[in-house]
């Protein structure tokens, strides 16, 4: 099992975290940490690159289901860029697919703010 | 058919552990990749559901969860025993995804998938001893015996 990790940059006012492993319900307070710390800075404008991730529970949706309500309550919002196939699956079956905005590559994750 | 069984402290730590044990009975199983992977997310849906919510916090780690895993050439099931607080997974409200992203909730999801997976879904609580949560899924859907009601969906 690949070990869970969460690595940020910033770019233009905009937080990219990209996140790696297994996104379950013992990973995702990691996670959310994480994206607690960027809105207490004041940066509601993130992109969380799911490229990495093995595996998500809706522990680790519910994570990104938070993230993007407070994100958009501050006038910001949340990119998902190029989620895995496991990802993609799992946000069909939830019905976030057609609510999230899910990109491909980084350009298109900056532009889409 | 394949068999195994295991045990594990009520604690999420462990959730690897559980899926790794999945993975064994459904890669001799009958089901395609797709399908696997979401077998794997139902039984993790369904134990983390129980390390979450069964136990009070200060006994995380201190009880077990039972699994007893079976897959066939027709069907995976599984068995889930732990003795927390009693649990009708049946008795949860389907969620207005719109609605439930819109209100920011993070929560209320686990059930919502494994219904989304499973064929069937019975649960049985004997008073002051044990949960008990089955979920099969049929590689032949046709085998359901009542889809609608077995699967606890309020259709």
């Amino acid at each position: 099992m690949s070990e869970f990790k969460i690595s940020r940059e910033n770019a233009n006012g905009i937080a990219l975290l990209r996140v790696e492993g297994f996104l379950d319900a013992h990973t995702f307070e990691q996670l959310e940490e994480t994206i607690r710390g960027i809105f207490e800075s004041g940066c509601f404008k993130l992109v969380v690159d799911l490229g990495g991730v093995d595996y998500i529970s809706s522990a680790g949706a519910g994570v990104l289901i938070g993230a993007r309500s407070e994100s958009q309550e501050n006038g910001g919002d949340i990119v998902l860029l190029n989620p895995t196939e496991g990802v993609r699956e799992v946000f069909d079956l939830l019905g976030l697919t057609q609510i999230f905005k899910i990109v491909n590559d980084r350009s298109a994750a900056l532009a889409a703010f | 058919m394949v068999r195994r069984e295991l045990v594990v402290p009520n604690d999420t730590q462990y959730l690897a552990t559980v899926r790794e044990e999945v993975t064994r009975v459904v890669e001799q199983s009958a089901f395609g990749l797709r399908e696997r992977k979401l077998l794997i997310l139902a039984v993790d849906e369904a134990v983390t559901n129980i390390m979450e919510h069964a136990y009070d916090n200060d006994l995380e780690g201190e009880l077990d969860v039972e699994l007893i895993l079976e897959a066939d050439a027709t069907r995976f099931e599984v068995i889930i025993r732990d003795s927390g607080k009693e649990f009708d997974p049946s008795t949860v409200e389907i969620p207005d995804i719109a609605t439930h992203v819109g209100k920011g909730q993070k929560h209320g999801l686990g059930i919502f998938l494994i219904r989304q997976i499973m064929d069937e879904i019975n649960y049985s609580y004997v008073h002051g001893e044990k949960n008990q949560l089955q979920m099969i899924k049929y590689v032949d859907r046709t085998q359901r015996k009542d889809p609608a009601a077995a699967a606890g969906r309020k259709e």
